[in-house]
């Protein structure tokens, strides 16, 4: 048995992600006991409609989000409690429609930091409808065996630990959160566990007294004592000796008091929970707290200390007097394991699970990412740069000093080309129209292919052909290329010629010529084409793209990652571009007619649809 | 509980209709001259300059000067304006006008479970303690204001007569709306003087309380509330104070001078037991301390940081009980990290570490701390079978 929350609560949650994590333990707890989901639903308006995911154990539930409680209530008839885990300033609205709300009986209030007024006020309200308001700032309901309310109990290990799988004699009355856990560990180190635990939050003014829960604990036949745990301030452990000296009860009282340090601390110095403030001339101080106890018969130790003899004491009472007669203990092995995640089987060994990607290049699973095996600050730090990078990225090695010198040629040589190219115009165009930087990049992007810039890969790859199936025989290879290819990529120029050369090949040619030590069979291969061509046709020069292939070919980049830099070069050139327009706040642009040749039909008359 | 400044309280008294003397705050001396040119009673009325600060026992440390003419009352200000008295400052002073009056009353409302009540008594003043059973009380149920004519009939029974009677209920039944309305949990005016030759009326001086957690519902609060441990708050409170502000969770931290035990323990009810257990074995807490809610580590680390530069400490109690939801390994984590930064600066030297704690990932949070030990920490590490206060014990019999 237990008072308050039992097998039949079925239970709301108001508020978000708090509300939604003390689900998931909620969960937990009613898979350990076997019971059904204790949540049915939240209210939350900013997620109204939206499901959320809630294992009870291996069991994916769905519970769904309503905008307010009205709905959900008519949703879910069965619900008859609230939990409130909004904020402060929205949470009484949520009590007070909750106390309102014909089904719901008990609400338990999660929240703290509601003013002292709110508290009042719904505590008047819920006395007014007859309904049970626990907290504010309480920590929950914990019913052993039965239904956990809130996160009380901890994470699922604990849940075992306290033996809250099972009722035991044990009714817990507690300000604070923590040291509910606290309690119902003593109960079940010290005695047989626990009933329930009621934590009523350590505001100054809760919702609901220890002596109405203490009548309660007293009518629940299965408890057969309660440990109170209070604090200075206040008057409710005070009323709570009134009540246990009254009248001859059944329940005994255990209880401990915190805050007779507040006796040596210099005047006024206060500190715990809001409520924990001694009043004028001692009163509500911890120690005439203790005494009222004591002399209403409960047994209270001088610390919290003393507090495992206590409840042991009572407990070996109890079972010499025959009122707890110790029954065989569960046997805790078969009590269910909370199901494992992937990750968590995986690590030990138990499970195969086929990867869905491989990736050979990089890994960021460590403290920070490394490339092909090489932490990025380490190659920041050893001097290494960009080229360097997409050596690692692209190539999987570290280019030679002189490769990498040559990669950032490569780069910085084809950056950009002016806004007239398709690409740096697709980005402007794009810049122009309002359209976002990824997107306006992306424009220009799309322009790269066989006629502009894509032509890197292209290049490399028939050249590297050349040196390989026609060595020695330039006019074989043109021939072969005519034939199957077509014109060859990386020769040709819309403008430039053999007397108007493109400096940027000129440079690049020379610089790897002369002042590398790079062997390039590709780039030899291909100026002794250019030599062919040309004398055809004086702009079947060994255009960029060309250059740029043989190279990166003679570095020993794989041939499909060619491209690459020149997308990765561009992209330099179309960031730029954009920039440019939206500092310009640039117009939007259209072409004018004059620019258009309308070769379209005559004006004509639509006929009719047949 | 958040205690106001006089200033503040005589600013919402204004606002109600409650009456209080002419009364400026100044931090600048030369300000009160040029207020004196512009305001007739600064420089007609006798004055009262009090520090305006949140400091016990004013009278006593010669912060409150009363009597004054103008130009002493510049004079009185200059002196206190910089004062310092042990940790705190006088930065500002209120100046106000000592009505002449006839009698003293007293009248206070405080917040209880169900509602507030009122007390009025015809005894006020320095002696109102002594006249303590001439009080007369009226309990004020939530929601239900009394009427002018019950507060009326409160005051005849209190002693009042006549006209002053019904002042004094028309000025109670304002003090039950800036009671309610501004969210205060205790007002009392001591005394509440009257002037009887002009029937004036004045609350010549106020302590007033006000929930600090319903301050999202008062935009014109533009004050901060007082320390409430009878002193300023120091320098290392007022850091934690503002970590304290801006993260889920809490940190919280009080500095008791002169003990030997520091205390860096979770939870709001656990921590009170961890002091109570010291002082229980005779020994003298050097602070309060209490994280709670699930703070996020560097909270806790700046926590752990500022209880390892507390002078003269002996010994720090890692303790709390077993957690609901607050993670020990990640808040584990600062307070590792904690300590490592305050041994690095010379901290902790001769510092005994005990430490108490379960919750989530129990295991993992002990099990890296202990660590330490290996570290040339004095560190003592226990979990949840070691009853929660016990560590006090054992670094007290140490």
């Amino acid at each position: 048995m237990s008072i308050l929350a039992n097998k039949d609560t079925r239970a709301v949650i108001i508020g978000g992600v708090a509300g939604v994590n003390a689900a998931k333990r909620m969960a937990q707890f009613d898979f350990l006991i076997n019971r059904p989901l204790t949540i049915q639903a939240f209210v939350y308006p900013p997620e109204a409609g939206q499901q959320k995911e809630i294992f009870r154990g291996g069991e994916l539930k769905n519970v769904t989000v309503y905008s307010s409680l009205a709905p959900a209530l008519a949703e879910h008839p069965e619900i008859n409690t609230a939990l409130i885990y909004l904020g402060a300033s929205r949470a009484t609205q949520a009590a007070k429609e909750a106390i309102e709300s014909p089904n719901i009986k008990l609400i338990t209030m999660i929240t703290e930091g509601v003013p002292e007024k709110d508290a009042k006020r719904l505590k008047k309200l819920a006395l007014q409808h007859g309904k049970m308001l626990n907290g504010p700032s309480s920590i929950g309901v914990m019913s052993a065996g039965e239904c956990r309310l809130g996160v009380i109990g901890g994470e699922f290990k604990n849940l075992k630990l306290c033996n809250l799988y099972r009722a035991g004699s044990f009714g817990v009355l507690t300000k604070s959160g923590g040291l509910s856990n606290e309690a119902m560990w003593l109960c079940a180190q010290n005695g047989d566990g626990i009933t329930s635990a009621v934590a009523i939050g350590g505001d100054a003014y809760p919702g609901t007294d220890f002596v109405t829960y203490l009548e309660m604990f007293e009518n629940d036949p299965d408890t057969k004592a309660v440990v109170l745990i209070g604090e200075v301030g206040g008057n409710l452990e005070e009323e709570a000796a009134e009540w246990l000296a009254a009248e001859p009860r059944r329940i005994r009282l255990v209880a401990a008091i915190g805050g007779t340090c507040q006796e040596v601390l210099p005047q006024g110095m206060k500190f715990g929970h809001a409520g924990a403030k001694e009043g004028k001339k001692g009163a509500g101080s911890a120690r005439s707290k203790m005494n009222a106890l004591r002399d209403a018969g409960a047994l209270v130790p001088d610390t919290f200390g003393g507090l495992s003899k206590a409840i042991k004491q009572v407990y070996e009472e109890l079972i010499a007097s025959g009122a707890i007669k110790s029954e065989s203990e569960l046997d805790e092995s078969l009590l269910p394991e909370l199901p494992p995640s992937v990750q968590e089987v995986m690590r030990q060994g138990e499970v195969v699970v086929e990867p869905l990607i491989r990736t050979t290049i990089s890994d960021d699973r460590g403290e920070e990412p490394r490339y092909a095996g090489y932490a990025a600050s380490e190659l920041c730090s050893k001097g290494y740069g960009i080229e360097d990078v997409i050596g690692l990225l692209w190539n999987k090695q570290l280019p030679t000093r002189e490769e990498s010198e040559i990669i950032k040629r490569i780069i910085m040589i084809s950056a950009d080309h002016g806004p007239a190219v398709s690409g740096a115009y697709g980005s402007i165009l794009a810049a122009c129209a309002g359209i976002d930087m990824p997107q306006a990049v992306s424009a220009g992007m799309t322009m790269i292919g066989p006629r502009f810039g894509g032509a890197v890969t292209n290049a490399g790859k028939y050249f590297k052909l050349g040196v390989k199936e026609y060595p020695n025989d330039i006019p074989g290879f043109l021939s072969w290329m005519k034939k199957n290819v077509g014109p060859v990529p990386g020769i040709g120029h819309r403008v430039k010629s053999l007397r108007n050369p493109d400096q940027r090949v000129k440079y690049l040619v020379s610089y790897v010529k002369n002042e590398t030590a790079l062997h390039t069979p590709c780039l030899n291969y291909a100026l002794e084409v250019e030599k062919i061509t040309t004398a055809k046709k004086d702009n079947l020069i060994l255009n960029v793209d060309g250059t740029m292939g043989c190279i990166l070919m003679d570095l020993g980049f794989p041939e499909h990652s060619l491209n690459g830099f020149f997308v990765l070069a561009r992209t330099i050139g179309m960031i730029g571009h954009w920039i440019d327009q939206n500092n310009q706040n640039a117009r939007l642009i259209r072409l004018y007619d004059y620019l258009i040749n309308y070769a379209v039909k005559p004006e004509r008359p639509v006929p009719d649809k047949k | 509980m958040a205690k106001i400044l006089e200033g503040p309280a005589m600013k919402l008294f204004n606002k109600w209709g409650i009456p209080v003397p002419n009364y400026v705050v100044i931090m600048d001396p030369d300000r009160l001259a040029h207020l004196g040119e512009a305001n007739k009673w600064l420089r007609e009325s006798k004055l009262v300059v009090k520090a305006h600060e949140a400091i016990g026992g004013r009278f006593k440390l010669g912060l409150v000067k009363i009597g004054l003419n103008l130009d002493e009352a510049i004079a009185a200000s200059r002196e206190m304006i910089g004062t310092k008295i042990g940790t705190a400052e006088v930065r500002q002073v209120i100046v106000a006008e000592m009505l002449d009056h006839d009698a003293e009353f007293y009248v206070s409302i405080i917040s209880n479970r169900d509602g507030a009540e009122l007390l009025l008594s015809t005894k006020g003043g320095v002696d109102i303690e002594d006249n303590w059973h001439t009080v007369k009380r009226l309990f004020i149920p939530i929601d239900e204001n009394p009427s002018i004519e019950g507060l009326t009939e409160l005051a005849c029974d209190a002693g009042f007569e006549g006209e002053i009677a019904e002042r004094v209920g028309k000025i109670c039944s304002r003090l039950v709306l800036c009671f309610d309305n501004e969210d205060a949990q205790s007002i009392e005016i001591n005394p509440l003087v009257i002037r009887k030759s002009d029937m004036r009326f004045a609350a010549l001086d106020a302590v007033m309380n006000v929930d600090w957690d319903a301050r999202f519902r008062h935009a014109d609060w533009d004050f901060k509330p007082v320390s409430e441990i009878g002193r300023p708050f120091t320098e290392a409170e007022q850091q934690i104070m503002d970590i304290d502000s801006r993260i889920k969770g809490s940190v919280k931290f009080v500095e008791v001078p002169g003990g030997e035990v520091a205390l860096l323990t979770a939870g709001g009810g656990a921590s009170v037991f961890y002091a109570d257990a010291v002082v229980a074995r005779g020994g003298t807490i050097a602070n309060y301390a209490e994280y709670s809610g699930d703070p996020a580590d560097w909270a806790v680390e700046a926590l752990t940081e500022t209880i390892c530069r507390l002078p003269n400490i002996k010994h720090i109690i890692v303790g709390g009980a077993i957690a609901n939801f607050t993670d020990v390994k990640a808040t584990f984590s600062g307070i590792i990290n904690g300590f490592r930064e305050s041994k690095s600066k010379g901290y902790l030297e001769n510092v005994k570490i005990w430490v108490r704690r379960g919750g989530p990932n129990e295991n993992q949070g002990l099990a890296a701390i202990r660590k330490l030990q290996e570290e040339g920490f004095d560190i003592h590490v226990y979990d949840r079978s070691m009853p929660m206060t016990d560590i006090v014990d054992m670094a007290m019999r140490s």
